[in-house]
């Protein structure tokens, strides 16, 4: 039976099995799968499997993540934050492993999971943090995209109408492998930032250095250091990402036969994201050295223009590209996270591979989302440099309790079985929350009493 | 309408969509547990309007 098949007339197909057409595409998807295992391609077989991991991973090295890299950059230069970064995407890599084994072992998605397991009350609290986090990062995707625009020439309102229309255009595709593959093609552009980095000619033993002894770290820690901090961790680790993971393992049909690859594209995934994001560090760098003020930056076009000099037009005109892509592949995924999650909390169909007339809700939680960004991010004289950092503090401050939930999903034996976490997992989980928790608190403590550290 | 259960072979049948119309049993959440989960509420609920806090306050602050 041919894919095209499937697809006539756009029509519900239910086979013997009674399945729908979500069922059949998936199911042609995993007899792939299946038949690329028995014949022992590994290789294959990882790229069959890739995918969640690398854009999840990928997707996060958003707009406002690449805007607190270069600001780190532009502010520290490489000493603290490339091995800071480093392990941030250590930490992401632990947290991101386990949405992979809960999807896969129990074909759920992760507010399906904490509505079914915890309650409402619990849940709706999880959705709330979500759909908060969702939109105020989305409208910060839209400042990168509109952001990268401006750097080239192009008005505000066409860079975020073509962002609009690219992101429904994806939607529209109305298959999980494709829409997956499509963005995984577009995210590789996240790697622009490391021909920019080489624009600034960075020293190898410079950064060897600032791996081995996280410093230097000049002007010691302030609460501009700390809000930095924050939301570098914000950059790596969010509560869209578990959500979105888990759905798009769930989709993708990954079962626990297939666990091994998806760490291995989750892995990839993160060392391809901690290059791109040591890479914007490095290209933002020579702004620190040559004593260029970010603060009063309202973009990241800004960065680009500032760069030029110091990279070239080249190396600037990569950076500008690579703040596009960065906040274009996001705006895809999250607008998608928050459509996963809608339908898995009011048990509605939820799917990449639902035809219109079936995910009219999917698809429009999506695309009503994606609007409402769009809109916001058109009102004049909005503060948008602030706003992307403060999007990836309050990610940070939501993270804590949505890796509880986390923790106790995958702890949770009924439905884990022997895919439930082991004791090193859950004391990496359990020092990541303690650590998150902590350095939010040191942060409202230097932001409640400013001269707690010093100016 | 098509009919092939060699490809509906190809799911297991958790994975088939008409599976999550059976949702899965409540837990029971321990004590602690719940003190948890209610402590890391608390502590958003007080650390976000203090982001919104810093985040006016720079805005209102002259460069």
């Amino acid at each position: 039976m041919g894919e095209a098949v499937l697809q006539q007339g756009g029509v519900e197909v239910v086979g013997a099995a009674g399945l729908t057409r979500e069922d059949a595409l998936r199911a042609l998807d995993r007899k792939r799968v299946l038949q690329t295992r028995s014949a022992g391609r590994w290789l294959r077989l990882l790229w069959l499997l890739a995918g969640p991991g690398a854009l999840v991973m990928l997707g996060e090295n958003d707009g406002p993540s690449m805007v607190s890299y270069a600001t780190a950059g532009a502010t520290y230069g490489i000493g603290f934050f490339a091995p800071f970064i480093l392990l941030t995407f250590l930490m992401a890599f632990v947290v991101q492993e386990m949405t992979v084994r809960l999807g896969a072992a129990t074909h759920r998605g992760h507010a399906e999971l904490i509505f079914q397991r915890f309650g409402p009350f619990w849940g709706y609290f999880a959705m709330g943090d979500l759909v908060f986090g969702n939109v105020l990062t989305l409208v910060t995707e839209f400042i990168a995209i509109q952001a990268g625009g401006l750097y080239f020439g192009i008005p505000p309102w066409l860079s975020v109408a073509i962002g609009v229309a690219l992101v429904v255009c994806s939607l529209a595709l109305r298959r999980y492998a494709t829409w997956e593959r499509t963005l995984m093609a577009l995210a590789v552009f996240n790697l622009l930032f490391v021909p920019a980095a080489l624009f600034a000619h960075p020293s190898g033993a410079a950064l060897a250095h600032a791996v081995a002894t996280w410093g230097p770290l000049p002007g010691g820690i302030t609460n501009g250091f700390m809000t930095l901090v924050l939301a570098s961790i914000g950059a790596t680790v969010t509560p869209w990402m578990i959500f979105f993971q888990q759905s798009a393992v769930v989709d993708k049909g990954l079962t626990t036969a297939d666990v091994g690859h998806g760490r291995w594209d989750t892995g990839i995934g993160a060392a391809l994201a901690a290059v791109a994001a040591i890479a914007t560090l490095v290209a933002a760098a020579p702004l620190f050295e040559n004593h260029v003020d970010v603060s009063s930056f309202a973009s990241g076009a800004d960065f680009a223009t500032a760069l030029r000099p110091l990279l070239g037009s080249t190396g600037a005109t990569l950076f500008a590209l690579g703040m596009v892509e960065a906040g274009l592949v996001a705006a895809m995924t999250i607008s998608t996270s928050s459509a996963y999650a809608l339908g898995e909390s009011i048990r509605h169909r939820h799917s990449l591979n639902l035809g219109f007339s079936q995910g009219r809700l999917f698809y429009g939680a999506a695309i009503v989302s994606t609007l409402v960004a769009a809109g916001i991010v058109l009102i004049p004289g909005a503060p948008l440099l602030a706003m992307t950092l403060t999007v990836n503090v309050i990610a940070t401050l939501l993270m804590a309790p949505a890796l509880l939930l986390l923790l106790l999903l995958v702890n949770d034996r009924e439905i884990m079985g022997r895919w439930a976490n082991g004791w090193r997992t859950n004391l990496a989980g359990g020092t990541i929350v303690g650590a998150i928790a902590l350095v939010g608190a040191a942060y409202g403590v230097i932001t409640v009493f400013p001269d707690f550290l010093g100016k | 309408m098509i009919h092939d259960p060699e490809l509906a072979s190809a799911l297991e049948p958790g994975q088939l969509s008409a599976a999550a119309e059976h949702p899965l049993p409540r837990r029971k959440l321990g004590r602690g547990v719940l003190g948890l989960l209610i402590l890391l509420r608390v502590y958003v609920v007080i650390a976000i309007p203090i982001v919104g806090y810093a985040f006016v306050h720079a805005l209102l602050t002259p460069q």
